[in-house]
Protein backbone atom coordinates (compact mmCIF):
# COMPACT_ATOMS: atom_id res chain seq x y z
CA UNK A 1 0.00 0.00 0.00
CA UNK A 2 1.31 3.56 -0.68
CA UNK A 3 1.51 5.60 1.96
CA UNK A 4 -0.22 9.67 1.06
CA UNK A 5 1.41 12.71 2.25
CA UNK A 6 -1.59 13.38 4.79
CA UNK A 7 -1.02 9.85 6.42
CA UNK A 8 2.85 10.74 6.66
CA UNK A 9 2.07 14.08 7.87
CA UNK A 10 -0.61 12.90 10.50
CA UNK A 11 1.93 9.78 11.73
CA UNK A 12 4.61 12.51 12.18
CA UNK A 13 2.78 14.94 14.09
CA UNK A 14 1.02 11.88 16.23
CA UNK A 15 4.96 10.61 17.05
CA UNK A 16 6.13 14.07 18.39
CA UNK A 17 3.08 14.35 20.55
CA UNK A 18 4.05 11.58 22.02
CA UNK A 19 7.61 12.44 21.86
CA UNK A 20 6.86 15.63 23.75
CA UNK A 21 4.33 13.60 26.73
CA UNK A 22 7.51 11.31 27.08
CA UNK A 23 9.95 13.85 27.75
CA UNK A 24 7.84 15.29 30.06
CA UNK A 25 7.74 11.88 31.44
CA UNK A 26 11.63 12.04 31.55
CA UNK A 27 11.72 14.79 33.40
CA UNK A 28 9.14 13.21 36.20
CA UNK A 29 11.63 10.65 36.42
CA UNK A 30 14.60 12.93 37.11
CA UNK A 31 12.44 14.27 39.92
CA UNK A 32 11.36 10.95 41.38
CA UNK A 33 14.95 9.60 41.41
CA UNK A 34 16.89 12.97 42.88
CA UNK A 35 14.22 13.72 45.26
CA UNK A 36 11.49 11.02 46.16
CA UNK A 37 14.26 7.73 46.14
CA UNK A 38 16.46 6.71 48.80
CA UNK A 39 20.55 7.39 48.48
CA UNK A 40 21.42 3.50 48.28
CA UNK A 41 24.39 3.33 51.37
CA UNK A 42 27.05 1.10 49.61
CA UNK A 43 26.63 3.17 45.91
CA UNK A 44 26.04 6.24 47.18
CA UNK A 45 24.41 8.67 44.22
CA UNK A 46 25.51 6.86 41.21
CA UNK A 47 23.05 3.99 41.66
CA UNK A 48 20.51 6.51 40.47
CA UNK A 49 21.91 5.98 37.48
CA UNK A 50 20.57 2.93 37.12
CA UNK A 51 17.10 4.42 36.83
CA UNK A 52 17.61 5.58 33.20
CA UNK A 53 20.52 3.15 31.94
CA UNK A 54 18.41 -0.06 32.85
CA UNK A 55 14.95 1.40 31.19
CA UNK A 56 17.01 2.87 27.92
CA UNK A 57 18.62 -0.77 28.07
CA UNK A 58 14.83 -2.09 27.93
CA UNK A 59 14.07 0.47 24.90
CA UNK A 60 16.79 -0.29 22.71
CA UNK A 61 16.27 -3.95 22.82
CA UNK A 62 13.20 -3.98 22.37
CA UNK A 63 13.87 -1.55 19.74
CA UNK A 64 16.25 -3.88 18.21
CA UNK A 65 13.97 -6.74 18.83
CA UNK A 66 11.28 -5.17 16.60
CA UNK A 67 13.47 -4.33 13.49
CA UNK A 68 14.06 -8.14 13.51
CA UNK A 69 10.58 -9.22 13.66
CA UNK A 70 9.53 -6.38 10.96
CA UNK A 71 12.70 -7.45 9.06
CA UNK A 72 10.91 -11.36 8.98
CA UNK A 73 7.67 -10.12 8.30
CA UNK A 74 8.56 -8.49 5.50
CA UNK A 75 10.30 -11.13 4.36
CA UNK A 76 6.80 -12.94 4.70
CA UNK A 77 4.36 -10.51 3.64
CA UNK A 78 6.63 -8.38 1.63
CA UNK A 79 4.73 -5.18 2.21
CA UNK A 80 7.34 -2.54 2.36
CA UNK A 81 5.82 0.10 5.19
CA UNK A 82 7.37 -2.98 7.58
CA UNK A 83 10.66 -2.23 6.01
CA UNK A 84 10.28 0.98 6.60
CA UNK A 85 9.17 0.14 10.50
CA UNK A 86 12.22 -2.01 10.74
CA UNK A 87 14.43 1.36 8.99
CA UNK A 88 12.83 3.70 12.26
CA UNK A 89 13.24 1.28 14.62
CA UNK A 90 16.79 0.85 14.38
CA UNK A 91 17.58 4.37 14.31
CA UNK A 92 16.04 4.59 17.44
CA UNK A 93 17.34 1.77 19.25
CA UNK A 94 20.73 3.09 18.48
CA UNK A 95 20.19 6.42 20.14
CA UNK A 96 18.38 4.10 23.33
CA UNK A 97 22.19 2.06 22.64
CA UNK A 98 24.21 5.30 22.91
CA UNK A 99 22.61 5.96 26.40
CA UNK A 100 23.20 2.53 27.73
CA UNK A 101 26.38 2.53 26.05
CA UNK A 102 27.62 5.72 28.16
CA UNK A 103 25.61 5.90 31.32
CA UNK A 104 26.91 1.78 32.12
CA UNK A 105 31.08 2.89 32.10
CA UNK A 106 30.09 6.43 33.96
CA UNK A 107 28.20 3.82 36.71
CA UNK A 108 31.27 1.36 36.22
CA UNK A 109 34.10 4.28 36.91
CA UNK A 110 32.81 5.06 40.65
CA UNK A 111 31.69 1.63 41.05
CA UNK A 112 33.78 -0.91 39.47
CA UNK A 113 37.10 1.41 39.48
CA UNK A 114 37.16 1.00 35.56
CA UNK A 115 34.83 2.88 32.66
CA UNK A 116 34.85 -0.55 30.77
CA UNK A 117 35.95 -4.05 30.91
CA UNK A 118 35.54 -6.82 28.18
CA UNK A 119 32.64 -8.45 30.63
CA UNK A 120 30.01 -10.97 28.63
CA UNK A 121 27.12 -8.38 28.94
CA UNK A 122 28.92 -5.10 28.07
CA UNK A 123 30.91 -7.13 25.45
CA UNK A 124 27.36 -8.64 23.27
CA UNK A 125 25.78 -5.27 24.22
CA UNK A 126 27.93 -3.34 21.86
CA UNK A 127 28.60 -5.96 19.58
CA UNK A 128 24.72 -5.75 19.33
CA UNK A 129 25.30 -1.64 18.62
CA UNK A 130 27.55 -2.19 16.09
CA UNK A 131 25.30 -4.95 14.29
CA UNK A 132 22.90 -1.77 14.26
CA UNK A 133 25.53 0.30 13.24
CA UNK A 134 25.97 -1.79 10.07
CA UNK A 135 22.50 -2.50 9.61
CA UNK A 136 22.17 1.25 8.95
CA UNK A 137 25.47 1.87 7.25
CA UNK A 138 24.04 -1.16 4.72
CA UNK A 139 20.75 0.68 4.33
CA UNK A 140 22.45 3.74 3.33
CA UNK A 141 24.74 1.53 0.84
CA UNK A 142 22.03 0.00 -1.15
CA UNK A 143 19.80 1.71 -3.80
CA UNK A 144 17.52 -0.43 -4.46
CA UNK A 145 14.84 -0.24 -2.49
CA UNK A 146 13.60 -4.08 -2.73
CA UNK A 147 17.02 -5.69 -2.53
CA UNK A 148 17.36 -2.98 0.46
CA UNK A 149 14.65 -4.46 2.36
CA UNK A 150 15.26 -8.02 1.47
CA UNK A 151 19.42 -7.59 3.01
CA UNK A 152 18.56 -5.47 5.69
CA UNK A 153 15.57 -7.44 7.31
CA UNK A 154 18.17 -10.44 7.20
CA UNK A 155 20.66 -8.69 9.35
CA UNK A 156 17.71 -7.11 11.67
CA UNK A 157 17.29 -11.23 11.94
CA UNK A 158 20.76 -11.62 13.04
CA UNK A 159 20.80 -8.80 15.47
CA UNK A 160 16.88 -10.42 17.04
CA UNK A 161 18.62 -13.70 17.38
CA UNK A 162 21.33 -11.88 19.87
CA UNK A 163 19.00 -10.01 21.82
CA UNK A 164 18.18 -13.18 23.98
CA UNK A 165 22.09 -13.16 24.91
CA UNK A 166 22.52 -9.90 25.88
CA UNK A 167 19.97 -10.50 28.53
CA UNK A 168 20.42 -14.00 29.16
CA UNK A 169 24.29 -13.14 29.32
CA UNK A 170 24.63 -12.27 33.44
CA UNK A 171 23.16 -15.78 33.97
CA UNK A 172 25.36 -17.90 30.69
CA UNK A 173 28.14 -16.15 31.83
CA UNK A 174 30.77 -15.03 35.04
CA UNK A 175 29.81 -11.33 34.74
CA UNK A 176 30.49 -8.12 37.08
CA UNK A 177 27.22 -6.88 35.77
CA UNK A 178 24.55 -6.70 38.04
CA UNK A 179 21.54 -9.52 37.98
CA UNK A 180 18.31 -8.18 36.66
CA UNK A 181 15.69 -7.04 39.06
CA UNK A 182 12.44 -7.04 37.07
CA UNK A 183 12.67 -9.35 34.65
CA UNK A 184 13.53 -12.10 36.23
CA UNK A 185 12.03 -15.45 37.41
CA UNK A 186 11.91 -14.36 41.46
CA UNK A 187 9.99 -11.10 42.50
CA UNK A 188 11.56 -8.08 41.83
CA UNK A 189 14.29 -7.32 44.83
CA UNK A 190 14.47 -3.87 45.36
CA UNK A 191 13.06 -1.14 47.74
CA UNK A 192 9.54 -0.45 46.77
CA UNK A 193 9.99 2.72 46.47
CA UNK A 194 13.27 2.43 43.98
CA UNK A 195 11.06 -0.10 42.68
CA UNK A 196 8.17 2.37 41.60
CA UNK A 197 10.70 4.90 40.32
CA UNK A 198 12.24 2.03 37.81
CA UNK A 199 8.53 1.01 36.75
CA UNK A 200 7.93 4.44 36.51
CA UNK A 201 10.97 5.25 34.17
CA UNK A 202 10.30 2.03 32.37
CA UNK A 203 7.21 3.30 31.38
CA UNK A 204 8.17 6.65 30.04
CA UNK A 205 11.05 4.97 28.10
CA UNK A 206 8.63 2.59 26.26
CA UNK A 207 6.36 5.94 25.75
CA UNK A 208 9.55 7.51 24.59
CA UNK A 209 10.51 4.53 22.29
CA UNK A 210 7.22 4.78 20.91
CA UNK A 211 7.25 8.26 20.10
CA UNK A 212 10.40 8.33 18.22
CA UNK A 213 9.10 5.40 16.33
CA UNK A 214 6.04 6.89 14.86
CA UNK A 215 8.04 9.97 14.13
CA UNK A 216 10.85 8.48 12.36
CA UNK A 217 8.03 5.81 10.74
CA UNK A 218 6.25 8.94 9.67
CA UNK A 219 9.70 10.85 8.29
CA UNK A 220 10.08 7.02 6.24
CA UNK A 221 6.64 7.14 5.02
CA UNK A 222 6.61 10.86 3.78
CA UNK A 223 10.23 10.10 1.81
CA UNK A 224 8.37 7.45 0.16
CA UNK A 225 5.27 9.23 -0.59
CA UNK A 226 7.51 11.94 -2.01
CA UNK A 227 9.05 9.57 -3.71
CA UNK A 228 5.74 8.67 -5.52
CA UNK A 229 4.64 12.46 -6.44
CA UNK A 230 7.95 12.79 -8.15
CA UNK A 231 7.48 9.66 -9.82
CA UNK A 232 10.37 7.91 -8.61
CA UNK B 1 30.96 0.01 62.54
CA UNK B 2 28.78 1.45 59.99
CA UNK B 3 28.85 1.60 55.70
CA UNK B 4 30.34 4.89 54.55
CA UNK B 5 28.37 6.14 51.40
CA UNK B 6 31.04 7.23 48.46
CA UNK B 7 30.81 10.46 47.31
CA UNK B 8 29.80 9.82 43.73
CA UNK B 9 27.51 12.62 42.77
CA UNK B 10 29.00 13.56 40.16
CA UNK B 11 28.81 10.65 38.13
CA UNK B 12 25.37 10.41 38.56
CA UNK B 13 24.80 14.54 37.13
CA UNK B 14 27.11 13.50 33.83
CA UNK B 15 24.75 10.56 33.49
CA UNK B 16 21.94 12.60 33.70
CA UNK B 17 22.83 15.15 31.32
CA UNK B 18 24.20 13.02 28.71
CA UNK B 19 20.45 11.35 28.92
CA UNK B 20 19.37 14.74 28.45
CA UNK B 21 21.34 15.78 25.44
CA UNK B 22 20.57 12.46 23.76
CA UNK B 23 16.96 13.04 24.05
CA UNK B 24 16.65 16.05 23.36
CA UNK B 25 18.97 16.15 20.72
CA UNK B 26 17.23 13.27 19.02
CA UNK B 27 13.67 14.49 19.40
CA UNK B 28 14.69 18.07 17.95
CA UNK B 29 16.31 16.24 14.74
CA UNK B 30 12.92 14.64 14.59
CA UNK B 31 11.35 17.76 14.68
CA UNK B 32 13.57 19.88 12.26
CA UNK B 33 13.66 16.98 9.86
CA UNK B 34 9.86 16.97 10.16
CA UNK B 35 9.89 20.70 9.08
CA UNK B 36 11.97 20.03 5.62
Amino acid sequence: MIPTLDDAHATIRRGLLITALALAGVATVIIMALWLTPTEVRQGLAQKIFYLHAPSAWAGLLAFSLTGITGGLYLWLRDPRLDLFSEASAEVGLVFGVIVLTTGPIWGKPIWGTWWTWDARLTLTLFLFFLFVGYMALRNALSDPAERARFSAVVGILGLLLVPFVHLSVYMFRTLHPQPVLLKPSAPSMDPRMLRTLLTSVGVFTLLYLGFVTARYGLSLRREARGVADGD
Amino acid sequence: MGIETPDNGSYMVAAYVVVCVVVVGYAASLWRRSKQ
